[in-house]
């Protein structure tokens, strides 16, 4: 009876967390903003997610299965990274081109540079950007939204984004902030409800999966910033993909500081680029480019925001 | 007191046994008793093969000054004494003794002198105390202060952290007389001004107990922990009583705090009262595996299966065996061990428990950095380690952890992050041996090049 | 080293642009277009040539410790006439170049190649690997840029593709896309000397033209030479 026993190291209870539930928790908390996104804009954003959340593991699969390395599909971030890719396209986006963005964020951004945990830049975020420069005319076609709410607000439904008509200086045509509450406005897949990306915020935070410090500096940021340059800061927050960036691409884990203080200096500076760009840089929405340069930054940021140990020593200098 | 609550993690309770008083067990048919229970040097043993040998008649003498005198539990003959392979990997003495159940107790078990400060701590040293919440640590060592005025508090450890232990528990309910006359000892020869029971909020009868025995008492006082995994760590124990930390590589006195375990101070109040020194243990005996849970009184030096059988054997077949906690336990090979005297309990799991997970890539979550009771980054320390990067450790401060386990028990992709931390050490030792070496040669170097100069000019 | 051997070893084995990793900003300036592609390889095959084979003539005459500058006025002399050669035959070669066309007096392969072949060895030799050296980068650059221009702008040579005028990958012409095949082109090449079982020779930091202006120049004679 006594041969055959297992000698492993402690602990030998581990908690029940693992990454597929992680992963699983982030598609719950998407799961409002993608129903928001069939409200609005139709089917077709259906075909569109599941061609990205497709090509992500297929490529993924690919990727491993040449390169001879074991497979992780099943720890599902392929499908997180996919998913969160297509909310980040418009919905007339053709489906090859979001294939593709999927293959360059799964292939390029994350396993080139050592599958997960080694990516150093936001795999959506940054396949977002090589798809802006790609396709430039697909990724900046806007369909408009569905009038679901009838506010009675002016033309709360034409084809340009609100940072569009904001950056072109047309405010007649804006929708009216509850239309940007609720999502009825045009935008990509994801970004336009702040309501249903609020839900999967609290989510994600009671289940612990994600901390509250980068959301909510690097929107108070922005909303300080543009209410101190004298632009209206509600509407800002409610615009553009910012609600999106901030909760679930500002917080992915391996391209993002993982100290509290860390957290808080990225969405500082998230925030402070991200308004730059969008009042005086020639993009109408700078989330995307502003989250990719502070992913950049963060290895120099979790250098400086390391926890002290307590008890630590330091030694003076000059004491030789 | 504390500024800041220190991380841990929820570990399960799982306090099963923690409701019905212990059961002594019958005497086993053979007790194997190392030399070597303590940390220090190992005991030397005064018998021989062939010797009778009865209850509470010292069989082995302390090795040195950090080291402590071991007794015998049972009556009977020793069998043998010869080296067997203990959980550790090292091969240590042990005294092999074949019991006769007649349990005749010594007449050199009398009730010692304690009349002053010397004496008192010779009686600790003779009593055979350790660490009994762990660590091994002989208490007479750590009681030897030269100037009592550096203790601030003494800190009865009534944590019990673990899940599944409910020895101290135990201790607490049913010898709270002896850990108060313990008290006593301490506050009459030590001269202790304050001394704090720790006693987690999961235990809520025993700080009740223990709020009634010590009303009224001035410089005694009870604090409530939170439950949360590690409590009963000592430099956390110590932070939350006193507010502060002690300082790497130095001791708990250094910040004016000696930490005791409850059941250390309840056996030698025993010794005191009765003259009765360290002979046997209450094991809490859970698990999986193990049919009737419960906490079981045995002689030191009972091998493990026998304190099984007598829990009415296993359910299920036994895939690990752990000494201890299932956070710091070590698991062992064989049921051939035996009961040390810092075993507090012995977990047995069936297979379903016993697999350790399949260990998945790091994805950077920083929940370990949550974690840690000390605020280090595992996660850091597991990069700069696969590195072999010797100076970043060094700034990491991988020395201060104490391998509580709290970052792989957070770890979802289950990585075995304290047994890196642990070989993460001995690179960081590594790294500043030949750093001193170097500085040295460079400095012979320079003395060499000044004594030339000298010599020139 | 045969001369055949001589010439072929600039075409993968020691390819300049895609194993010595010289000479990179030409060629992802130049290669959004095929054809300004091959217009820059020919233009700094023909000053590697006639500077290689005057360094190579001269190599006993200029003394060592001023041989960069004396190699710098050799280049540009044969880059000033090369350009007023192409502007008056070739202007529309001119424009599509603009600066990259005098900037190939400072292009790392001609000056690489002065240093690390043409005043060690004789005329001929220098002449071969030139050659082989030249042709190597030309291909190099063609294949880029057809790569970059199929893809980016639907097009070859300028004659557009009907059935890809749909699938422009337009960052493909862009920076971004330039050092992605630059890199997926360093990548094949890795797998086709690893195959052939031609480990990657450590070709030292004495053959970097900067060794000398280099603070790292003096690890070499530790042993620890920088891998090419």
């Amino acid at each position: 009876m006594s041969e055959n026993m297992i000698v492993s190291v402690s602990p030998h209870v581990r908690s029940g967390m693992t990454t597929q539930k992680i992963m699983a928790i982030v598609l719950i908390a998407l799961i409002p903003a993608f129903a928001a996104s069939i409200v609005f804009f139709g089917a077709r954003a259906i075909a569109v997610v599941a061609v990205c959340a497709c090509a992500a593991v297929i490529s993924e699969y690919i990727f491993e299965k040449i390169t001879k390395r074991p497979s992780t599909i099943g720890d599902l971030s392929a499908v997180v990274t996919g998913v969160l890719l297509a909310f980040n396209l418009p919905v007339s986006i053709p489906l090859w081109m979001a294939a593709l963005g999927s293959a360059v964020a799964i292939v390029v951004v994350k396993q080139l540079f050592g599958g997960i945990g080694k990516n150093f830049a936001n795999p959506a975020i940054t396949a977002r950007i090589v798809m802006l420069l790609a396709f430039p005319t697909a990724m900046t076609t806007w369909t408009a939204a569905n009038t679901v709410i009838h506010t009675g607000a002016v033309d709360a439904v034409t084809g340009a984004t609100p940072l569009g008509l904001m950056a072109a200086g047309e405010t007649a045509a804006l929708p009216g902030l509850s239309e940007l509450f609720f999502g009825q406005c045009a935008g990509c897949l994801g970004e336009t409800s702040a309501l249903a990306l609020l839900i999967g915020f609290v989510i994600l935070l009671c289940t612990g999966v994600i901390t509250w410090h980068t959301p909510v500096v690097y929107v108070a940021t922005v909303f300080v910033f543009t209410w101190l340059i004298g632009e209206d800061p509600v509407r800002h927050i409610l615009s553009g993909g910012l609600l999106l960036g901030a909760i679930f691409m500002a917080t992915d884990y391996s391209s993002t500081p993982s100290t509290a203080w860390g957290r808080v200096i990225f969405g500082l500076g998230a925030g402070i680029i991200t308004t730059f760009i969008r009042v005086w840089g020639n993009y109408p929405e700078g989330v995307s480019f502003s989250i990719l340069l502070m992913n950049i930054l963060t290895p120099h940021i979790s250098n400086w925001t390391r926890s002290k140990p307590l008890g630590m020593i330091v030694e003076k200098k000059g004491a030789n | 007191m504390a500024l800041r609550r220190l991380s841990g993690v929820h570990a399960p309770h799982r306090k099963n046994t923690a409701a019905v008083a212990p059961v002594r067990m019958p005497v086993p048919a053979m007790l194997t008793i190392p030399m070597s229970m303590h940390i220090g040097a190992p005991a030397k043993p005064m018998v021989s093969p062939g010797d009778t040998v009865k209850v509470g008649q010292k069989i082995a003498e302390a090795g040195g000054f950090v080291s402590s005198p071991i007794y015998t539990g049972a009556s009977g003959t020793v069998k043998k004494i010869e080296g067997v392979l203990a959980s550790g990997g090292a091969y240590v003495p042990t005294v092999f003794i074949e019991t006769d159940g007649q349990q005749e107790v010594s007449e050199t078990v009398s009730p010692p002198e304690v009349t002053d400060l010397q004496s008192f701590l010779n009686a600790v040293r003779e009593s055979g105390v350790v660490g009994l919440g762990g660590a091994g640590f002989p208490t007479a060592v750590k009681l030897a202060v030269k100037d009592l005025n550096q203790i601030e508090a003494v800190i009865i450890n009534g944590a019990e952290c673990e899940p599944y232990i409910t020895s101290d528990t135990r201790t607490m309910l049913d010898d709270a007389d002896l850990i108060m006359e313990g008290v006593a000892l301490l506050q009459k020869y030590l001269e202790v001004k304050r001394i704090v029971f720790g006693i987690e909020n999961n235990k809520p009868e025993c700080i009740k107990k223990f709020q009634e025995l010590t009303k009224g008492q001035k410089g005694v006082e009870v604090m409530a922990l939170p439950s949360l995994y590690p409590q009963g760590g000592e430099k956390v124990l110590i932070y939350n009583v006193t507010g502060r930390m002690v300082p790497e590589g130095k001791l708990p006195l250094d910040v004016g705090a000696i930490v005791i375990n409850c059941t250390t101070l309840a056996a030698i109040a025993r010794y005191v009262k009765t003259g009765m020194p360290l002979i046997e243990k209450c094991v809490t005996v859970d698990g999986s595996a193990v049919k009737e849970p419960k906490n079981v009184i045995v002689p030191i030096g009972t091998p493990m299966k026998d304190v099984f059988e007598f829990c009415g054997g296993f359910k299920a077949e036994p895939k690990k065996v752990l000494y201890g906690g299932p956070m710091m336990g070590i698991s062992v090979p064989d049921l051939e061990q035996p009961i040390l005297k810092s075993t507090n309990a012995i977990l047995a799991f069936d297979k379903k428990d016993a697999e350790p997970p399949r260990e998945t890539a790091c994805i950077k979550c920083g929940r370990c950095i949550a974690a840690c009771p000390l605020n280090l980054m595992p996660a850091d320390i597991e990069t700069a380690f696969l590195l072999k990067d010797g100076a970043m450790l060094e700034k990491l401060r991988v020395n201060i952890c104490m391998e509580c386990g709290c970052c792989s028990f957070a770890c979802p992709a289950k990585r075995p992050l304290v047994q890196t931390n642990k070989l993460a050490k001995q690179t960081l030792r590594a790294y500043q041996e030949a750093k001193k070496a170097e500085a040295e040669k460079a400095k012979a170097k320079e003395e060499a090049k000044k004594a030339e100069e000298a010599k020139t000019a | 080293m045969t001369k055949l051997d001589n010439f072929t070893k600039g075409i993968i084995r020691e390819n300049p642009v895609l194993v010595l990793v010289l000479g990179t900003c030409p060629t992802l300036a130049t290669s959004t277009q095929t054809s300004n592609a091959i217009g820059m390889g020919a233009a700094a095959t023909i000053v590697l040539l006639c500077s290689n084979a005057a360094i190579s003539a001269l190599r006993k005459v200029i003394p060592d410790k001023v041989r960069i500058p004396c190699y710098i006025v050799l280049i540009a002399a044969f880059v000033t006439i090369v350009q007023m050669l192409v502007k008056a035959f070739a202007p529309s070669l001119n424009e599509a170049l603009g600066i990259y066309l005098p900037l190939i007096v400072v292009n790392c392969i001609i000056l690489g190649r002065a240093e690390m072949y043409a005043n060690k060895n004789t005329v001929g030799d220098s002449v071969v690997d030139a050659l082989g050296m030249g042709v190597g980068f030309t291909l190099t650059l063609f294949v880029m840029a057809s790569i970059r221009e199929i893809f980016g702008s639907g097009a070859w040579f300028g004659m557009a593709i009907p059935f890809l005028q749909n699938f422009k990958i337009s960052i493909m012409t862009l920076a971004p896309g330039g050092f992605f095949v630059f890199g997926c082109l360093i990548a094949v090449v890795n797998r086709i000397m690893m195959k052939k079982g031609k480990p990657r020779r450590s070709l030292g930091c004495k053959s970097c033209p900067c060794a000398e202006a280099c603070g790292k120049a003096s690890c070499e004679t530790e042993g620890k030479g920088a891998e090419a």
